[in-house]
């Protein structure tokens, strides 16, 4: 099973295609994080923070007590201005003006990773049919699951990688254009019952990577599975890179109806319930795992019965 | 044959759709010996080969490989056999050896020693570090057969090895199979339908047609058959009067103009009158020579000639 993990390994790495990705990765981060500073440093606003902070404050003021603010609006206002309080009270500064906007910023670029990572495990195991590789695998001592797995763990661990890259830029860059001030600043946030809660900004940006993993893992895991039931890269890539893109979209359209809570792309985003706004009322972070485990099983059940059991013709 | 046959087929049969591309196959192939799959296109050699290392499934019937049954003891079926099915396909943007060590960590105890000994049988020293999308197809062909002997395997399945390589090249393939079978006791199956090839090759041929064995012959009985009557050629001029001379002769069967001379189908005994009764005539005569009906012509009659399939 190692050795099959080594090659896998091997051909991903022993190709320019995966380097170049390496390369846009790293180069999207540089660039988002370069630009973002040369704003903050060009635009940044007059005075401490203490005084930023206080003139929001009365500015929410002024927002709360006109009748024409939305509800909605308001319960949102309320809460900056409880964090903004304990701002003040506690003196924590906020992430703006630091190396941690930029951090957290980057933090965005996961779906880049899922792109990517999709792009390899569509071909993966396509790829090995389209170029007829797949028959001298298969005429080993090794059998289809465990080959099926190696290929599956290998695209897992490229994913893992990209994430690593990206921690390690954006830490290094950001850290660099800022002079590495305020690395221990902690994030200060609301739950979604109003309290204050105070975190660890390192604990708090993997969290919210993982969570992004979450969904890096459902589309490799459905471009594996289109993958190994058409044996078309082109097909397993298109398609999931539509979905990936196109799928919020959808969810959008059909939140209206009761069932749409069951469709992937509605719970594919499981950092919803950090911040308390869930696809539909009434959906739990509990319901969502349980649906996403159902689509996880489903993926890997068919990949795995169509891989073992079809014959390898042509 | 006293030894247990290294492969087994017992009613092989494979259907795809209603189509039945395998019907009721069932033959031993002996253990040390060169064995072909002979038959045109569309027979089914590379349907059995499939289905004997497990790209397709086994529709009804039973392959054993080493007595193990290929469907239910795949792993163990499977360890003792080296194959190319079709082309040698190869990883394009590795290198030939990294291709190679690809395929050896799939098997257990294959020692880099062992990769260079293979490299310098199929001679591909100078270009095993090229990336193999740079090689000719002769030269993958070699890749394609170092990887199947990597591992040292008791059965060794070729499909169409020959395909794309040089007259030198095929030589040294036939010299080098020669050489597994009587020094390592290696068992070799080569598909093909360059019947010439087969003839230099194999020990023993099964003739494959529309999916049924039609026969399993050693290579020596087949080309002896049918020996009663035989062609000869004769190179004699002038040829009009040759043939008539011959033509009302006792014992001798058809005579025809072919370009190189006159072909003449009779008994062996009867060339010395042949020869006397030309030479009578005035004719003379440059050469006598025997046409062997070759291994071709036996199996075009045996397959039933032109249609494919
Ligand atoms: N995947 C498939 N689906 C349907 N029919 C198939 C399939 N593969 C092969 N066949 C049919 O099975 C028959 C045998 O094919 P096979 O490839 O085994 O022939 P072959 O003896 O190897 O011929 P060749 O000398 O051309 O390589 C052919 O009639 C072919 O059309
Ligand atoms: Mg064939």
């Amino acid at each position: 099973m190692v050795n099959l993990i080594l090659n896998e390994n091997m051909k991903l790495y022993r190709r320019w295609r995966t380097w170049i990705m390496v390369g846009l990765m790293i180069g999207a981060v540089l660039l988002g994080s370069i630009v973002e500073w040369y704003y903050d440093t060009k635009e940044a606003p007059e005075g401490t923070w203490q005084e930023q902070l206080t003139e929001e404050n009365r500015q929410y003021a002024a927002n709360l007590n006109d009748p024409d603010t939305e509800e909605e609006n308001k319960t949102y206002i309320q809460r900056q201005m409880t964090v903004n309080d304990y701002r003040l009270a506690h003196d924590i500064r906020p992430e703006s003006g630091t190396m941690w906007d930029g951090i957290n910023g980057s933090a965005e670029l996961v779906v880049l990773i899922t792109l990517f990572t999709v792009i390899v495990a569509g071909d993966s195991l396509a790829g090995e049919f389209t170029s007829g590789t797949i028959k001298l695998l298969l005429i080993r001592p090794a059998s289809r699951l465990k080959i099926l797995l190696s290929k599956y763990i290998s695209m897992l661990m490229f994913g893992l990688l990209l994430l690593v890259i990206l921690f390690v830029v954006s830490v290094m860059v950001n850290g660099l254009l800022y002079q590495f001030q305020h690395m221990g600043l902690q994030l200060v946030t609301v739950d979604g019952q109003g309290q204050i809660v105070e975190r660890n900004m390192f604990a708090n940006l993997w969290q919210s990577y993982l969570l992004n993993g979450v969904s890096t893992i459902m589309f490799v895991t459905m471009a594996f599975m289109i993958s190994a039931a058409f044996r078309s890269s082109a097909m397993a890539i298109g398609f999931s890179i539509f979905a990936l893109f196109a799928g919020t979209l959808l969810t959008e359209f059909i939140r209206r109806y009761e069932w749409s809570k069951y469709v992937l792309f509605a719970n594919i985003d499981l950092s919803a319930y950090l911040v308390g706004r869930p696809y539909q009322e009434g959906m739990t972070l509990a319901f969502s795992i349980a649906v996403l485990a159902a689509y996880f099983i489903v993926f890997n059940l068919v990949s795995w019965l169509v891989f073992t059991r079809r014959d390898v013709a042509s | 044959m006293s030894q247990e046959p290294i492969v087994s087929l017992r009613g092989v049969t494979k259907k795809i759709g209603r189509a039945t591309i395998i019907d009721n196959l069932s033959f031993d192939v002996p253990q040390g010996e060169i064995f072909g799959f002979l038959g045109p296109n569309g027979a089914g050699k590379t349907t059995t080969i499939r289905m004997m290392v497990g790209l397709m499934s086994i529709g009804e019937g039973e392959i054993r490989i080493k007595g193990k049954n290929v469907k239910s003891e795949f792993e163990q079926a499977i360890r003792h056999v080296g194959a190319i099915v079709e082309n040698p396909e190869m990883y394009k943007f590795l290198s030939g050896y990294h291709n190679l060590i690809h395929f050896a960590r799939m098997i257990p105890g294959i020692s880099k020693q062992r990769i260079d000994e293979v490299v310098s049988l199929v001679k591909l020293e100078n270009r095993i570090h090229d990336k193999v999308g740079k090689y000719s197809l002769g030269m993958r062909q070699r890749l394609g057969v170092a990887q199947a002997l990597l591992h040292k395997p008791s059965l060794l399945i070729l499909d169409e090895p020959t395909n794309g390589l040089d007259p030198a090249g095929i030589r040294e393939l036939r010299d080098y199979l020669r050489q597994l079978t009587r020094r390592e006791g290696i068992t070799v199956i080569v598909s093909s339908h360059l019947l010439s090839e087969m003839e230099l090759m194999c020990d023993r041929v099964a003739i494959l047609n529309k999916g049924k064995l039609v026969d399993v012959k050693l290579i020596g009985d087949f080309i002896g058959a049918g020996d009663a009557s035989q062609t000869f050629l004769i190179e004699a001029l002038p040829s009009e009067r040759a043939l008539a001379a011959l033509s009302d002769m006792e014992g001798v069967g058809a005579v025809h103009r072919a370009p190189e001379g006159l072909e003449v189908t009779a008994e062996r005994d009867r060339i010395p009158e042949i020869v006397e009764r030309l030479v009578r005539n005035d004719i003379r005569i440059y050469g006598v020579r025997a046409r062997q009906q070759s291994l071709e012509d036996r199996f075009l009659e045996m397959t039933g000639g032109e249609q494919i399939g």
